[in-house]
């Protein structure tokens, strides 16, 4: 769950869903079509022993050696996994960290949640309340130590400790039974002061078994337990807030240097045994990393393909939008692209403080012009205009469009007139913040002029990309509207809809930005999350999403995010990866 | 000269800790939270609390700042663990010691000044002395419009053009990087060729002109005209005697030129993604990360005015006629 501060956090971990347009690493750059992405609407499976024994399905006609270097334009603020949240550090982490559960990608494109570091992807109790992992034989820490459940143990034990805040928290509180940061009260100092979990909620009988035991229901674990945030932590190597800096890694590769906002350089963990991780390969020698290179910077050089940028590749740097069309326009270019779904959807959040008359809220929804923030944003390879707020690629997502947003990308004015004319407010001032980012200025324009069209006294308010988000997260700010974006962690709207939709979250800093709360929808979500039947919840989601969305409007969904990514000529199976929103660096390798 | 640079230090500490009071009380006026930057998910009054305690934004701001003052002299301890003296604290975005980083981006930037401020001494002051030796005539000509068309020049435009050009389309040359002289001399010279190449022509420019009109000037005054009077080369009067008085005006600019670039190019760095204080400023000024920001801001500054320094105390040897004051 997160929210998309593109300019200053890249792009978010989590969820979904990036098409990878063929193995050998073309694709047809923002071709992706709402079937496609309907293919990858994905009920992720949760796989056994077999599917969780190593080594990883081959890579077609890789071999091992040489040197990948990547470019990335954000520095990797975080190493220790349990402050792990953004896709690029998640992508990294990857490569030198290993998890109990891990997503495993077959060639033709199917993911199944596999057992990592565990036997398989864990086993429930009959009310799911209780899960059980058992780690396989073999698993090492760099330093030879076998990886064992007390490390486990720890690892969530060190996810209570105050330093320990920019992690996810979903299992904490799933342990706790409490929701916000009331989790922490359950080990306010972490292990570090000699207390650990009971056994009542954590239970590590033996060096191999692990027990969580949950209040409620958590059929959800195998899918939470494989976000970086949860990789194991070594406890004879933890070094607390220095962990940041060195952590011990247990994956296909070890840091050997690592200059924050500079370089970093990655070779490889020769205790990595590759007949214990069905997921990873280890074929390059090294990742040779540099931080702060923009987006264009790295364009420009992929698109050259010149000398060392024939091995060099991204992780998460995507094709800027005003190169996109070049690159869609070059077969040459477009052979060596990827093209994919982001999991944020782009929206219109309503300060509903402000706006309380719902009939003012239709006539913005029904003016707003979804098209020209997809041009904004590259056109077709940049987004895709969206009707709804569950994204094509999370399970429960429909086709609806209650308000035109797709089958009008323009935006009605004249319906947005008579609406606003009927709710007698015709002239009333509006104020529509947005962070002032080439794209979201362009829109901005194109909006005002709709909405000054429709009867609105628009005044734009644009505010500093780097404050954004802190500006229109205060619950007392001074906006009537401004544009937000989610996305969810896994493919299940639990991830979206309680956390942008839930009244009960309204704080300065939450993402329910439209200060929504409506008590029966808010009992609705707690209904639906104890559903243990993964497809039934899926459909319940999405009703009551679609419900929100007609009854109360709290935002206007305009686009589900995607993006292109390039790498030079002679990187190999470079593939998009769903779960890490980008390439999926542990199945690269450099062409000979 | 003693009694000169003892009181020119002493101003120079004054300026220093004015610009250290306005940066950091400039840095509350920005209306954003670092706390709730670091704060993440389901963030809740309590846990920004604890953030702000580590990161010892939770008591008032002149105490903040005393505190940060006397960290630089004496050293402090965090959460992060024990920062010795010059402590300037931990980066509020990546917890990395400050002065650490600084000494860590430092060569990158010296090794692009260095380097650039040789090419552009070595073909502004030749361009500008030949120049001024033939004016009038199609080399002064040349000289002249071609710096003015080159001042006008930005690194920003010339920097992509040139690699477009040199680098993607060409492959003459290496990508612009920066590999340690230690490690790779090599590899030094050729990831930075670029970079100088650009910084040298906005440079060049400026020091074309003034090294031209200085010397025009020079070669106006008596004493040179004394000296041809007298019979001496032309050669001879005008590095003997009209060169060393143009230096003047030429090593101040330069100083200040050198101070600046010291402290970070930003936009250079910026333009050929090269990891040094520039861009260490302007990363931290977008991440709101204060102990960076006071870090680089305080770096540079005493950079400038040190060579102001510099450069009062050389008037005195380029020219024994002024006497430092």
């Amino acid at each position: 769950m997160r929210t998309a501060r593109v300019s200053v956090v890249g792009l978010a971990a989590g969820a979904l869903i990036l098409t990878g347009c063929s193995s050998g690493g073309g694709g047809d750059a923002g071709g992706v079509s709402k079937d496609d992405a309907a293919k990858q609407q994905i009920k992720y499976e949760f796989g056994d022993a077999k599917d969780s024994t190593g080594p990883a399905e081959p890579v077609k006609g890789a071999k091992k050696g040489g040197v990948l270097t990547v470019y990335q334009r954000d520095s990797f603020a975080h190493l220790d996994p349990a402050q792990i949240y953004v896709s690029d550090e998640g992508s990294m982490s990857t490569l030198i960290h290993r998890r109990l559960t891990s997503y495993k990608r077959d060639s033709a494109g199917k993911y199944t949640v596999v057992g990592d570091l565990a036997t398989d992807s864990g086993t429930p109790s009959k009310d799911q309340r209780t899960w059980k992992y058992t780690l396989k034989d073999g698993v090492k820490w760099e330093d030879g130590s076998p990886i064992t459940s007390k490390d486990i143990r720890h690892t969530f034990e060190r996810q209570f400790a105050p330093f320990i805040s920019e992690g996810p928290v979903f299992i904490q509180q799933w342990m706790a039974g409490a929701s916000g940061t009331g989790y922490r009260k359950l080990l306010p100092d972490g292990p570090y002061k000699g207390d650990h979990l009971s056994d009542k909620v954590l239970e590590t009988p033996n060096d191999k078994t692990i027990v969580f035991h949950f209040k409620d229901p958590q059929p959800d674990l195998p899918y939470a337990l494989g976000m970086a945030g949860y990789a194991a932590v070594q406890k004879k190597g933890d070094t607390k807030e220095k962990y940041d800096k060195k952590p011990v890694a247990s994956g296909p590769y070890k840091i050997e240097s690592f200059k924050s906002g500079k370089s970093m350089k990655l070779v490889r963990n020769t205790e990595w045994d590759a007949k214990t991780d069905p997921v990873r390969h280890q074929y390059p020698d090294s990742h040779n990393i540099q931080f702060g290179v923009s987006f264009e910077a790295s364009t420009k050089r992929l698109v050259s393909d010149s000398a060392e940028n024939q091995t060099a590749v991204s992780y998460s740097n995507q094709v800027d939008a005003s190169s996109m069309q070049s690159v869609r326009s070059d077969p040459k270019v477009k052979d060596r692209s990827l093209s994919g779904y982001q999991p944020y959807v782009g929206k219109i959040s309503f300060n509903m403080d402000r706006l309380k008359n719902k009939k003012v809220r239709e006539a913005i929804a029904y003016a707003l012009p979804a098209q020209s923030l997809m041009q904004a944003f590259g056109g077709s390879g940049g987004g895709e205009l969206a009707g709804n707020y569950l994204s094509p690629t999370v399970a429960g997502h429909t086709e609806s469009d209650p308000y035109g947003k797709v089958e009008n990308p323009q935006g009605d004015v004249k319906k947005a007139k008579r609406i606003l004319k009927e709710a007698g407010k015709t002239g009333m001032k509006l104020t529509f913040a947005y962070q002032n980012s080439p794209e979201w200025s362009d829109f901005s324009i194109a909006a005002k002029d709709n909405l000054t069209k429709a009867g609105f006294d628009v005044q734009l308010k644009d505010i500093v990309t780097d404050t954004y988000y802190d500006q229109i997260g205060k619950i007392k700010n001074n906006y009537d509207m401004y544009h937000s974006s989610w996305g969810a962690d896994w493919p299940s709207a639990s991830t979206v809809i309680p956390p942008t939709l839930d009244g009960r979250q309204v704080q300065d800093g939450a993402s329910n930005y439209s200060h929504y709360n409506n008590p029966k929808m808010n009992k609705e979500m707690d209904r639906i999350s104890k559903i243990k039947d993964a497809d039934e919840a899926a459909k319940e989601w999405g009703k009551l999403s679609d419900e929100i969305l007609k009854k109360d409007l709290p935002d206007v969904p305009l686009m589900y995010y995607k993006q292109i990514q390039l790498h030079g000529s002679k990187v190999g199976g470079a593939v998009m990866n769903n779960v890490i929103s980008g390439i999926d660096p542990t199945q690269l390798y450099v062409k000979k | 000269m003693l009694r000169f640079l003892v009181r020119r230090s002493l101003g120079a500490m004054v300026i220093l800790l004015i610009i250290s009071a306005v940066t950091f009380f400039l840095f509350y006026a920005v209306p954003r939270d670092p706390a709730m930057l670091a704060c993440g998910k389901n963030c809740t009054p309590d846990a920004l609390e604890v953030i702000r305690k580590n990161m010892g934004i939770d008591e008032p701001i002149p105490m903040q700042y005393w505190h940060f003052m006397i960290g630089i002299f004496a050293g402090r301890t965090f959460a992060q663990g024990a920062c010795p003296a010059p402590c300037f604290g931990y980066s509020f975005a990546n917890s990395d010691p400050v002065w650490d980083t600084i000494l860590d981006r430092f060569p990158t930037t010296v090794s692009l000044t260095v380097g650039g401020a040789i090419v552009f001494l070595v073909i502004g002051l030749g361009a500008g002395m030949i120049a001024a030796w033939k004016r009038g005539t199609f080399a002064d000509k040349l000289f002249s419009t071609g710096s003015l068309v080159l001042s006008s020049m930005q690194i920003y435009f010339v920097g992509p053009l040139v690699m477009a050009l040199l680098v993607f389309n060409l492959g003459l040359l290496d990508q612009p990087s920066y590999v340690p002289l230690s490690e790779d001399p090599a590899g030094w010279f050729m990831g930075l060729l670029i970079p100088w190449m650009v910084i040298q022509i906005i440079f060049t420019a400026n020091y074309t002109r003034l090294s031209r009109s200085s010397m025009i000037e020079q070669l106006a005054e008596d004493h040179v005209r004394t000296a041809r009077a007298k019979g001496m080369s032309g050669k001879f009067v005008f590095f003997r005697y009209a060169w060393r008085g143009s230096l003047i005006p030429i090593v101040t600019i330069f100083g200040v030129d050198l101070g600046s670039l010291l402290g970070g190019a930003m936009i250079t760095e910026w333009t050929f993604s090269l990891p040094g204080l520039g861009k260490l400023a302007v990363d931290s000024v977008a991440n709101t990360d204060l102990p960076m920001v006071m870090g680089v801001m305080l770096f540079s500054a005493t950079f400038i005015i040190l060579f102001n320094v510099i450069v009062d105390a050389a008037y005195a040897f380029i020219d024994p006629r002024v006497r430092l004051a």
